[in-house]
């Protein structure tokens, strides 16, 4: 058993001890012992990153056991680590060890710790498998079984309604992506025969040209596969369209919010392409896909987060512009930036929404900002860790999000293409309003006028130590992340930091004709993001009352973006309605009407009415029993002498 | 052919009308010699207290079966012994044996229908 | 002519045995009258454990003596092997049962002793003579134990009711050997099976004696339509021969079925395969449909058995070796699970009086967890529920039928099985969701409580015992099909 092995397997026990025994080793106990695990875990995936990423050691692939052995159907257990399953596994299992540790202060006035110490280790777990499988369906396990951490985390509270309906929303619209993530497993094991990922990945060359005959169409099989692979990265990665949920989600516990919704579980849709890249090289219409998509919803989001005013959801939408950035830099080539954006941002996101939590935390658990403000001086701390966070989501220099960024618009920019173009601009104005809305959500918080009641006014205090250590650990990776692993992710380094782990085609490579772009291209981000940085602050420090008159002014674009372009209401007349009401007619008539009384009601009717009628024929006669004898044999006979005859 | 078969047949025909005529000729005599003063008692064709003319349901005391079948038992048991007798001959020692054990068995069965009381009436 | 210096009479012996003890018993008990009833009774016990070690130290091989009358194979042995555990069980677990009942008479070992001779003797048949002494040497027993409590109304009708329709199946099973005897010219097995080798059709005269003779013989493991004295008999006989019904004749039955069947009439299969697939269809039908109805646990357990013959005898139908090896391990499987049963059954006593109702289990987990327990297994594995014995039994029968092609068989069985289940569940249901209105005593009964918890630890462990007994069984099967 070799160390690494632990690095997966510790999160699970822990979640098994929590999970199972949480009673008997008390709460205290249980959270001690997913803490520690976790820790080490982070502790193992660091040496790892190390090993693997940083020295350039090769890549390892551990068998753990057979799973499925049927005909050229033949998947193991087993456990891949290079380059990019190094990046993933460092990134979650810090991040997951600073929630963890942050969620023994934030839950400690919870019933139910053990089960919330439990579910969290599970994700982990989950997430792990996902990211260090070596075959489709180990990820596919692992993509479900964070689907089921998720479900069982957005809905913990189960007592509150809202949550409930949250967790089945998430649930449902990721099953929509799962389902186009296994049909295009499916089709490559079609295309390939196999899923291991070694396999597919030496016969993507010469499978580039093969297609598909359905229904008289040709399809380009590369290109359905990635497409739908896509589909499934879209569910789970909140991209345009499938991102409903990510809001919703905000119903769990912070730190949940901080460690699947912002850090990693949304990141996996960005890991299964970069995952594939030697997959999607060789589908230039589906990088056209996920490029316009990508930046559809970096801006969409990023409009919509400059209207809403509940502390979380903010965030939430900013979490979805910035997978945005990652997906469109996927789209264009530029797999290595993308990963690095994923690996920053794990950092600044997480910090936000701890620092966030701090904050509600603080607040007696409001999060509408327009019932906070001028409380920084009450909790410095958490201020000082939101300006970080803050600094780096907006990408202002030497913050970690400056570098990933910058290189993600440098890279669409040198893409050349009119969807690289367009990328880029969408990239650019979304920026912009990321500064704005980041320093909207500061300033109406900590600044100003406290609107609060004096009840809450007077509970203010900052957090507890055990939670304020995890927010200065990502605030280090938030402030140096960026600087110091450039070189590696996106820098001269990166040949060998990559090794075989990324695929691009000669003429696709983007991030080294980033390199070479125009210095206004370079320039501009920073200096969109000042500019949003100063409009925030005339607005919302010097001249409070503009906001409301230019929402006024623009009453339709406002609403528009307040209520999320209304993407919930038509999918709910366009989806939602007609599914339930075709389901009633199933259930009412299909079911009710049809299937049971001919099925189980209709069978175990009949079963008593014929138990009762044998039960009758049993009189207590005694000649009743000779006839029944007699007629027996003459049937027998006849049956025979029938039978001799003819 | 078909004479020379129904040749082989004539003694029982013979024995037949023997028993025919004896069988008369008592039934004539006794009928001619015999003083006839039938009454209530006579007509009754069992001394063992049953009506000769009833329902035949009727209840009657189980013992008169248990010796009924006790008395076949053994009546089958000679009716075994007079072919056996006759065939010891050319059975040898191992029939001879074999009614032995046979009557061994039944003598089992007779001391146990004795030593439960089946042979006495009250 | 017989030589007494050559006649073989090794292969007897075992019956020679126990006809001996019997009547040496016979005579002991009846001088020292009634208080001899436990002595007598574990004297019984005594002579099936000897004869048994004798018949398992039984020469392999096939040995033939009386003539050709008699015959000894390890298919033979194994069945008479099942036959005296049977009875063994059986005995043990009634010795207490019938003195609480206050009819403790020293004929009923010694009657079940004989009738179990009777069924050795059947086993051991190799002529439709023998096979008639066997089987009425058997059936004798059997009335007198049915009617065994005579003050007792039920009993008495049972009794009545079993003798006339078994006097009636006899006659049956009578005149289909005499046709047999007419038409092929021979009353042995072995030679009714060269008669049969020769002539690729029958004639019809032979086939209406065999349906005869399969008659006498579904009679007496009471499969559909010959089943309508069972319900009646088991629930009016004393419950310690009910469960002797319900066990021992069954499989002694099952044996002589398959010896006819396979060895004597085994040339022209076809013609009773159908009459046996009719019949095993109508015993799994009629098995699980009435015995949902019923409240009464004995008659319950009556039908359960009915429906059990039908899918013992999908095994016979299947007319393989597949098949019969499926069959004996189903009856073997039957034979240990009912008798843990009705060692339940025999405990079920409240304020000294025997109840039979299903609702009087009620609860009983609460009070009574091992007993419950144990119950319980044994009726999950009646419903066949993998991994407890009754599983592998249909599991086997089931596998030959398909192996056959005969899939209406197979699906019948299955979809029987299913119906079948809702009662043996509802049971445990009862015993574990209702709650008691009056506990049951508690029973000074050792001998039932030694077979219920052996039942049901049968049940359990059968998984891991199974490779050799289905090796042993293969290896009976061998030995009779060779014949």
């Amino acid at each position: 058993m070799q160390i690494e092995v632990l690095a997966i397997g510790l999160p699970l026990l822990g979640a098994i001890i929590a999970g199972l025994f949480g009673r008997s080793i008390t709460d205290r106990g249980a959270q001690f012992i997913t803490c520690l695990f976790m820790i080490v875990a982070a502790l193992i995936s660091m040496k790892i990153f190390r090993d693997v990423a940083i020295l350039g050691n090769d890549s390892v692939t551990i068998e753990l056991f057979k799973w499925i052995s049927s005909g050229t159907l033949d998947v193991a257990w087993s456990l891949r680590f290079d380059a990019l399953s190094a990046v993933m596994l460092f990134v979650v299992n810090v991040v997951s060890a600073s929630v963890h540790i942050y969620s023994v202060g934030y839950m400690s006035h919870d019933k139910c710790k053990a089960r919330f110490m439990s579910y969290l280790s599970l994700f982990t777990f989950a997430m792990l498998m996902l990211v260090t499988s070596d075959n489709l369906l180990q990820l596919f396990f692992g993509w479900e079984g964070v689907g089921l951490a998720s479900y069982l985390l957005i809905g913990f509270w189960n007592h509150k309604p809202s949550a409930n309906k949250a967790a089945i929303k998430a649930f449902i619209v990721n099953r929509v992506g799962d389902f186009g993530l296994a049909l295009g497993i499916m089709t490559i094991f079609v295309i390939f025969g196999s899923i291991q990922f070694d396999a597919i990945f030496s016969a993507a060359g010469d499978a580039s040209n093969a297609s598909f005959l359905f229904l008289g169409y040709e399809f380009h099989a590369l290109s359905l596969a990635c497409g739908l692979l896509f589909i499934g990265a879209m569910g789970k990665s909140a991209q345009l369209g499938l991102h409903t949920w990510l809001p919703d989600a905000m119903e769990g516990p912070t730190p949940v919010s901080a460690l699947i919704h912002a850090a990693t579980m949304v990141t996996a849709g960005v890991f299964l392409v970069a995952r594939m890249s030697p997959l999607f090289e060789y589908a230039p219409m589906v990088q056209m896909a996920v490029t316009v998509v990508g930046a559809l919803t970096a801006l969409i989001a990023a409009t919509i987060a400059v209207t809403q005013f509940d502390i979380k959801r903010v965030i939430a939408y900013s979490t979805m512009s910035q997978l945005g950035y990652m997906f469109f830099a996927l789209g264009v080539s530029a797999y290595g930036a993308a990963m690095f954006h994923l690996f920053t941002h794990a950092f600044f996101k997480a910090l936000l929404f701890l620092g966030a939590g701090s904050v509600i935390h603080a607040m007696s658990d409001e999060q509408d900002m327009r019932k906070m403000g001028g409380i920084w001086k009450k909790i410095p701390m958490t201020y000082i860790m939101m300006w970080i966070g803050n600094l780096a989501l907006a990408g202002l220099p030497w913050f970690a999000g400056y570098y990933s960024k910058d290189l993600i618009l440098e890279a669409a920019f040198a893409d050349h293409s009119w969807f690289g173009e367009f990328a880029f601009w969408c990239g650019i104005t979304a920026a912009f309003l990321t500064a704005f809305y980041s320093w909207r959500l500061l300033f109406m918080t900590f600044h100003g006028k406290s609107r609060a009641d004096d009840k809450v006014i007077a509970h203010i205090h900052e957090s507890p130590l055990v939670m304020q250590i995890p927010l200065a650990a990502l605030a280090t990776g938030a402030l140096f992340a960026g600087v110091a692993f450039a070189p590696y992710f996106i820098g001269e380094h990166r040949i060998d930091f990559w090794q075989n782990s990324l695929f691009v085609l000669e003429h696709n490579d983007t991030i080294e004709a980033a390199h070479h772009a125009p210095s206004w291209v370079a320039q501009m981000p920073v200096f969109v993001a000042i500019i949003g940085i100063f409009l925030a602050y005339i607005l919302y420090v010097v001249a409070k009352t503009i906001p409301t008159h230019i929402a006024k002014i623009f009453s339709p674009i406002h609403s528009l973006f307040f209520n999320k372009w209304y993407f919930d209401e038509i999918y709910d007349a366009l989806i939602v309605r007609p599914l339930i009401a075709l389901g009633r007619v199933f259930w009412k008539r299909g079911d009710e009407g049809v299937i049971d009384p001919l099925g189980p009601d209709g069978v175990s009717a009949t079963v008593n009415v014929s138990s009762k009628t044998v039960g009758r024929m049993e009189t207590g006669y005694i000649y009743h029993y000779a006839f029944a004898m007699l007629i027996g044999v003459v049937a027998l006979l006849t049956l025979y002498l029938f039978k001799f005859y003819w | 052919m078909e004479q020379a078969f129904l040749i082989d047949y004539f003694p029982i025909f013979v024995f037949i009308m023997i028993a025919i005529g004896i069988s008369t000729m008592a039934i004539i005599a006794s009928w001619i010699v015999g003083r006839q003063k039938p009454d209530d008692e006579k007509t009754s064709p069992y001394e063992c207290g049953f009506e000769p003319f009833e329902d035949a349901r009727g209840k009657f005391d189980v013992r008169f079966y248990l010796v009924a079948i006790l008395f076949i038992i053994f009546d089958l048991e000679v009716a075994f012994l007079f072919p056996w007798a006759v065939s010891l001959g050319s059975i040898g020692l191992f029939g001879f044996w074999s009614m032995v054990v046979f009557l061994a068995v039944l003598t089992i069965g007779f001391i146990y229908e004795w030593k439960k009381g089946a042979l006495e009436w009250e | 002519m017989i030589d007494l210096q050559t006649f073989n009479i090794i292969p007897v012996m075992p019956e020679i045995i126990m006809a001996l003890m019997g009547m040496v018993l016979l005579i002991f008990a009846v001088s020292q009258g009634n208080k001899s009833y436990r002595i007598v009774s574990w004297y019984v016990v005594l002579t099936c454990i000897t004869v048994g070690a004798i018949l398992l130290r039984f020469p392999q091989g096939v040995s033939i003596t009386f003539g050709g009358m008699f015959v000894t194979e390890p298919f033979a042995v194994f069945m008479k092997l099942l036959v005296l555990a049977g009875a063994s069980l059986v005995l043990l677990m009634s010795i207490t049962y019938m003195q609480r009942e206050k009819i403790a008479r020293f004929e009923y070992p010694i009657l079940i002793l004989f009738s179990t001779l009777g069924m050795m003797v059947m086993l051991s048949a190799n002529d439709l003579i023998s096979l008639y002494m066997g089987l009425e040497l058997q059936s004798l027993p059997l009335y007198v134990l049915a009617a065994f409590n005579r003050d007792n109304l039920k009993s008495s009708e049972a009794g009545l009711k079993y003798f006339v329709l078994g006097a009636l199946s006899s006659g049956l099973l009578l005149y289909g050997c005499s046709m047999v005897y007419g038409f092929a010219g021979t009353t042995n097995f072995i030679g009714l099976a060269e008669v049969f080798a020769l002539e690729a059709t029958p004639v019809a005269g032979v086939v209406v004696g065999l349906v005869f003779i399969l008659v006498g013989l579904l009679f007496k493991i009471s499969a559909v339509p010959f089943h309508m004295w069972s319900p009646d008999v088991y629930e009016g006989a004393p419950s310690s021969v009910t469960a002797f019904f319900a066990v021992v004749p069954k499989i002694a039955a099952i044996g002589l079925l398959i010896r006819v069947s396979m060895s004597a009439f085994g040339g022209i299969a076809e013609q009773w395969q159908q009459v046996l697939m009719l019949v095993a269809m109508g015993s799994m039908i009629v098995g699980s449909m009435a015995a949902i109805v019923q409240t009464n646990i004995k008659r319950l357990m009556a039908y359960s058995s009915i429906g059990h013959m039908g899918y013992a005898l999908i095994g016979l139908t299947a007319a393989s070796s597949a098949g019969v090896q499926g069959l004996l391990v189903y009856m073997m499987i039957y034979m240990f699970t009912t008798a843990g049963v009705f060692a339940i059954i025999l405990l079920m006593v409240r304020k000294n009086m025997q109840v039979e109702t299903i609702d009087d289990l009620a609860g009983l987990a609460q009070y009574k967890p091992l007993m419950a327990l144990c119950m319980a297994v044994l009726m999950f594995s009646m419903a066949g529920i993998p991994p407890l014995a009754g599983f592998f039994g249909k599991l086997f029968v089931f596998q030959a039928a398909m192996a056959e092609g005969m899939y209406t068989l197979a699906i019948v069985g299955v979809l029987t099985s299913v119906i079948a289940a809702y009662y043996y569940l509802r049971i445990i249901k009862v015993m574990y969701f209702d709650s008691a209105t009056e506990q049951l005593d508690n029973v000074e009964d050792s001998g039932s409580n030694f077979v219920m918890r052996a039942s049901a630890f049968f049940a359990v462990v059968f998984i891991t015992i199974a490779w050799p007994i289905v090796e042993a069984i293969h290896y009976a099967v061998d030995s009779l099909l060779f014949l």
